[in-house]
C-alpha cells in the first residue's frame, strides 16, 4: 500500500542558543513516547538531554552537531533535527534547512528575538521554510511573549501572530488559553502529559474574545471562505481556521506564535498538534534536482514511491557503531540490499544496513521512501552527496558552503597522537564541509581552519575525547589569501642537463586574475610544443604554486593559468621537468602580475541598549569596521559593520566591558577583500620575519 | 554610461545644488509624490551622485530595514553606472551610511544625539542627510527650523527629505507647492514633486533657488528603472 506522505513531517527545531530547543526536544520524544523519562540539558542526574548525543555537548549544554531523530504523534510521523544555536556552526543549520519542510523556530520569552535568531531567520528564509514559532520560557522572570511576537514582526519582518494566551506569567505560568477553540489548557500529572481543558478564565474573557476576533481578521486574509463566514456571522467552523492558518503559513505569509515552558512541561503538546496542522508534508514542498545529463538543468524531484530513486546524503556523523550516513529521500524507495549510484563519484554502493535514529539510539528498518530522513551504515561518501539508481543522472541542487576565514596549527604530542590525530581530521573534513585542512609543507605544520574559535575548539576537543588524539593549538590566524589583481605574461625553461639524466621544459603563457572561481587551467597549445602527456604536469605545477603566495605565504586564489607555447627534449623532459617549469612561469608571472593580499571581511552585528550605541560605534571603527546602519527600535539598538576578522579577536570582552555586560554580538563571514597599504606592508614584513627565522 | 560621464551629465547637475554646497551654502531638499510613487528611488539617486562625486551621505530611513535600504542603493547604483569595479562599489558604500527609525522612535533630539556620536567619535561627517519617511503632518515649522540650525552646527551642507501628499488634500502654497509642506515650503530651496501624465513620470521642478533652469522645468523618469533623465 502507498506511504501517505500528507502524514509526514520533516522538521528543523532552529533558534538562538539556550533559548532551550534541545530541552523542547527532549519533552516532544517524552510526549511522542521516544524515551520515557526526562533528562535535562545540564541535569543534575548526569545522563543528559536525549538530543545533545555528544559527550562535548553535553557538557558544555550546547547543541553543537544536529542528530536526526524519529518520533510519531497522533497518526503523523515526524522526522526531526536537532540543529545548533550557535553561529559557527551554520553549516549544520543550513544543511538541516536544505532537508527539511518546516522548522520551529524557539525563542526565549524574555530574551526575545536575538541577533542569532536574525541569522536563523534568514537562512530558513533563503531555503523557503515555512516555519511556526514557539515561545519558551515564560515561567522565567520577565517573560513576556506578547513582546517577543511583536519583534517578530517589527525585527524578522514575519507577519507573527500569538495563537495562544498565557494564563499567568513567570512563576504564576499555569496554562493556556487556545484563542481558535477558545478554551483554557491546563498540563497536569508528573510530567505535564494529562491535559485539562476548562472554561477561560473569567478574568482573560474578554480580552481572549477580542484577541480571538483579532486573529480570525487577520486570518480571513489567507482565506475567501473564512472572510465570507466572518462577513455572514455567526459560529465559525474551526476546520476553516486551521485550514487558513496553514495556507498562510505555508505560503510563508504567516507565522503563527505558541507558547509554552518546555522546562515545566507546559503548552508542548499544542505545539505538536500545530507541527501536525500547520506545518507541509513533503508534498506541500517542491524539491528540485539537477539533470547531469542536460547540463544542470533544474527539474522538480516528485514525492512518488514509484519513480527512481533520489537521496541526498546531508550529514556524515562517525559513531561507536561506524560510519553513519543521513540521508533525505525525495522519490523512489530504497530497500535493504539494493544498490544505489552516487552521482559525484560514479560508484555503486550496496545498503546493508538502514536505520531510523533517535539522538544515538537506533531501530533497524527495512526500506524508506519519498520524504523520509534515514541514516545508513557503510557508505563511503562525503556530506552533500546524490544518491539515484541506474537510469537517472542527477545531483540534488549544491548548498552554499561559506570559506574558512580562522586557521591554527596543531602539533600532536606524540606518534600516537599523530595517527589518531590524521583518523580524526579525514573524519571531520568528511562531516563537515567548513572545516578543512592541510600540511604546511614549509614547516611541516598541520593546519586546521574552520568558521569561527569556537568552530575548531570544538574539533580539538573532540579529538582528544573521541579519538584520543592529545594535539597542542597554536594561535589562531586569520586565514588571508593571495590573489593577482593584473595580466601577467610568463616564458621560462627549467634546464638541467649537466650530466647524468637532465631535465627540460619550456612553458609560456600568462596569468590572469579569475573573477570567479579559486583557478583555472587552460591549455592553449598548438602544435605539441608541449606534448600531451606533460600538459597535465604543467597544470600540477601551477596548483603546487598556489599553495603558497610569496607576500605573506597565504594560499592563493583567483588566478587563471593559460599556457600556449613551450618546448620539450625528447630525451631530457619529464613529468618532473615540466612541473618545476610551471612553478618557475608561476613564479616569474606572479611577481609581475599585482599580487595583492585578501582579507576576510566578516558581517557583525552588535545588539544592546540604546544609551551604549556610542560607545559600540566607537569600538567598531577602531576596529577598521565599516559601519553600514544602525537600527533604532526604542530602548536598544542594533549596529550592523563589516569589519576584518583581524580585528574581531577578544572583541567580546572589550564589548563586556563596554556595555557592562548588557550589549552582545554575532559574526558572520561576508567576503574577501583587499587589505590596505599598511595592514598588507605589516603582514609583508612579518612573513619575510618568520622566513629568516626559520 | 561610466562613473565620470554620469558625474558630468546626470540630469540632477540642473538643480545646481551641488556648487552651491560647495560655496560652503546650506540647502534643504524636498522630494513630494503620493505613496508609491518613487519618492526613494529618487532620493537614493540623489545620494548615489553625491557619494560619486566625493561626498558623504548619512540615509536616515523612517520605518524601514537597512537591509531594503541597501538593496535599493545596490540596484540603482547598478542602473545608474554599468561595469562598476568591486574596489569602486565598495569605495562608495563607504561614503555611505544608514540609520534606521522605527516610525514611532524618530525624534528630532534623538537624531541630533546619533549625529553628534557619529561626528564627534570622527566615525562618520555626512555632507548630505536623505530622511526619508518624516513626518510633516505630525511636526511643523519649529522643527523644521531646529533641523536648520542642527545642520549649521553640525557642518551639513544639504538635507534632503521624502513627503507624501495626499490627492484629497488640495492646498498648495503660492509656488505651487502641495500640502503638508505647503505652509513651510520657504524653508526649502528644492522642491520636486513626481507626477504620473498618462505612460510617463514627470518629475517637476517646482522650486530651484539656485537652479541652472527656470522652475517649472521638468524631468522625467523611466518608469522601469525610475532613473531620472532629461525631458
Amino acid at each position: 500500500m502507498a506511504r501517505d506522505l500528507s502524514k509526514v513531517r520533516n522538521i528543523g527545531i532552529s533558534a538562538h542558543i539556550d533559548s532551550g530547543k534541545t530541552t523542547l526536544t527532549e519533552r516532544i520524544l517524552f510526549y511522542t513516547n521516544r524515551i520515557h523519562a526526562i533528562h535535562e540539558v545540564r541535569g543534575k542526574d548526569g545522563v543528559g538531554a536525549k538530543m545533545d548525543s555528544m559527550e562535548l555537548e553535553k557538557e558544555r549544554g550546547i547543541t553543537i552537531q544536529s542528530a536526526a531523530t524519529y518520533a510519531s504523534w497522533k497518526d503523523i510521523e515526524i522526522n526531526i533535527i536537532d540543529t545548533p544555536g550557535h553561529v559557527d556552526f551554520t553549516i549544520e543549520v543550513e544543511r538541516a534547512l536544505r532537508v527539511l519542510d518546516g522548522a520551529i523556530l524557539v525563542l526565549c520569552s524574555v530574551g526575545g528575538v536575538q541577533s542569532q535568531s536574525i541569522t536563523v531567520n534568514r537562512q530558513m528564509s533563503r531555503y523557503r521554510v515555512p516555519r511556526i514559532a514557539f515561545v519558551n520560557k515564560c515561567d522565567r522572570t520577565g517573560a513576556n511573549p506578547e513582546r517577543v511576537a511583536g519583534q517578530l514582526r517589527d525585527k524578522l519582518d514575519l507577519n507573527a501572530r500569538l495563537m495562544q494566551l498565557p494564563i499567568g506569567l513567570e512563576a504564576e505560568f499555569s496554562g493556556i488559553v487556545d484563542l481558535i477553540t477558545m478554551k483554557a489548557l491546563y498540563f497536569e500529572g508528573k510530567s505535564g502529559e494529562q491535559i485539562r481543558e476548562s472554561v477561560i478564565p473569567v478574568e482573560m474573557q474578554a480580552e481572549a474574545q477580542e484577541r480571538h476576533q483579532e486573529l480570525l481578521e487577520e486570518l480571513s486574509m489567507y482565506s475567501e471562505e473564512l472572510m465570507e463566514a466572518l462577513l455572514e456571522g455567526g459560529e465559525i467552523d474551526t476546520q476553516l481556521v486551521y485550514d487558513a492558518v496553514r495556507k498562510g503559513t505555508l505560503s510563508l505569509e504567516f507565522t503563527p506564535v505558541f507558547i509554552g515552558s518546555a522546562y515545566k512541561n507546559k503548552g508542548i503538546q499544542p505545539l505538536l498538534d500545530a507541527v501536525d496542522a500547520y506545518l507541509p508534508c513533503p508534498t506541500d514542498v517542491q524539491n528540485f534536482a539537477l539533470d547531469l545529463r542536460k547540463n544542470e538543468e533544474e527539474f522538480a524531484v516528485t514525492n512518488s514511491p514509484d519513480d527512481p530513486l533520489i537521496m541526498l546524503a546531508f550529514k556524515l556523523e562517525d559513531g561507536r557503531y561506524g560510519q553513519l550516513t543521513y540521508v533525505r529521500t525525495y522519490q523512489g524507495n530504497l530497500n535493504k540490499g539494493d544498490t544505489v549510484y552516487n552521482s559525484r563519484t560514479g560508484k555503486k554502493v550496496k545498503i546493508g544496513r538502514l536505520v531510523r535514529m533517535h539522538a544515538d539510539e537506533m531501530e533497524e528498518i527495512d526500506g524508506c521512501g519519498p520524504g523520509d530522513i534515514v541514516a545508513l551504515f557503510g557508505v563511503d561518501c562525503a556530506s552533500g552527496d546524490t544518491f539515484t539508481v541506474e537510469g537517472i543522472d542527477a545531483s540534488m541542487s549544491s548548498m552554499h558552503i561559506p570559506e574558512p576565514v580562522i586557521s591554527l596549527a596543531i602539533i600532536p604530542v606524540d606518534n600516537k597522537a599523530q595517527t589518531n590525530m590524521s583518523k580524526a581530521l579525514n573524519r571531520f573534513t568528511k562531516e563537515d564541509p567548513t572545516f578543512r585542512t592541510f600540511v604546511d609543507h614549509e614547516t611541516g605544520e598541520t593546519i586546521i581552519s574552520g568558521m569561527g574559535e569556537l568552530h575548531l575548539d570544538v574539533y580539538i576537543e573532540r579529538m582528544k575525547r573521541e579519538y584520543k588524539a592529545e594535539v597542542t593549538a597554536g594561535a589562531p590566524q586569520v586565514a588571508y589569501r593571495e590573489t593577482i589583481t593584473a595580466r601577467a605574461d610568463f616564458d621560462y625553461t627549467h634546464k638541467k642537463q649537466t650530466g647524468g639524466s637532465g631535465q627540460y621544459g619550456r612553458v609560456a603563457g600568462y596569468l590572469e586574475p579569475l573573477e570567479e572561481g579559486d583557478y583555472e587551467f587552460v591549455d592553449s597549445i598548438v602544435g605539441g610544443t608541449i606534448p600531451r602527456e606533460y600538459i597535465p604536469s604543467c597544470d600540477k605545477g601551477f596548483q603546487k604554486s598556489m599553495e603558497k603566495g610569496i607576500l605573506c605565504g597565504a594560499a592563493i586564489t583567483g588566478v587563471r593559468a593559460v599556457i600556449n607555447d613551450g618546448a620539450s627534449h625528447s630525451v631530457d623532459s619529464s613529468d618532473v621537468a615540466f612541473q618545476l617549469a610551471a612553478i618557475g612561469a608561476f613564479k616569474e608571472a606572479y611577481r609581475k602580475a599585482h599580487p595583492v593580499i585578501m582579507e576576510p571581511i566578516m558581517k557583525v552585528a552588535v545588539e544592546g541598549p540604546t544609551e551604549f550605541q556610542g560607545a559600540v560605534m566607537g569600538s567598531l571603527n577602531q576596529r577598521r569596521g565599516m559601519i553600514i546602519g544602525t537600527v533604532e527600535e526604542g530602548n536598544y539598538t542594533v549596529v550592523e559593520a563589516e569589519v576584518p576578522l583581524s580585528e574581531m579577536f577578544g572583541y567580546s570582552t572589550i564589548l563586556r566591558s563596554l556595555t557592562q555586560g548588557k550589549a552582545e554580538f554575532t559574526m558572520e563571514f561576508a567576503t574577501f577583500k583587499q587589505v590596505p597599504k599598511s595592514v598588507g606592508e605589516e603582514l609583508i614584513k612579518k612573513y619575510e620575519q618568520e622566513k629568516k627565522n626559520n | 554610461m561610466d562613473r565620470e560621464d554620469l558625474i558630468t551629465s546626470n540630469p540632477l547637475r540642473v538643480l545646481g545644488l551641488d556648487n552651491k554646497a560647495e560655496e560652503g551654502r546650506q540647502s534643504l531638499g524636498l522630494v513630494m509624490a503620493r505613496a508609491g510613487l518613487g519618492k526613494t528611488a529618487i532620493l537614493v539617486q540623489i545620494a548615489l551622485d553625491s557619494m560619486l562625486r566625493g561626498n558623504r551621505v548619512l540615509h536616515v530611513s523612517i520605518g524601514e530595514s537597512i537591509e531594503k535600504t541597501r538593496d535599493r542603493y545596490d540596484e540603482i547604483l547598478s542602473l545608474m553606472v554599468e561595469g562598476l569595479s568591486e574596489e569602486a562599489r565598495t569605495e562608495v558604500a563607504r561614503r555611505r551610511m544608514i540609520m534606521t527609525f522605527k516610525e514611532n522612535v524618530f525624534s528630532r533630539p534623538m537624531l541630533e544625539e546619533r549625529l553628534k556620536d557619529l561626528i564627534q567619535q570622527e566615525i562618520f561627517q555626512p555632507d548630505c542627510l536623505i530622511i526619508d519617511g518624516y513626518d510633516f503632518d505630525g511636526n511643523g515649522r519649529q522643527a523644521m527650523e531646529d533641523l536648520k540650525v542642527l545642520m549649521a552646527d553640525l557642518g551639513i551642507a544639504v538635507i534632503w527629505f521624502s513627503a507624501v501628499c495626499h490627492r484629497e488634500d488640495e492646498r498648495v502654497s503660492a509656488d505651487g507647492v502641495p500640502a503638508p509642506c505647503h505652509a513651510i515650503d520657504d524653508l526649502f530651496e528644492v522642491v520636486l514633486v513626481i507626477k504620473p501624465h498618462g505612460d510617463h513620470i514627470h518629475l517637476d521642478i517646482l522650486k530651484c533657488a539656485y537652479c541652472q533652469v527656470e522652475p517649472g522645468t521638468t524631468l522625467t523618469l523611466d518608469p522601469s528603472t525610475m532613473l531620472i533623465k532629461k525631458a
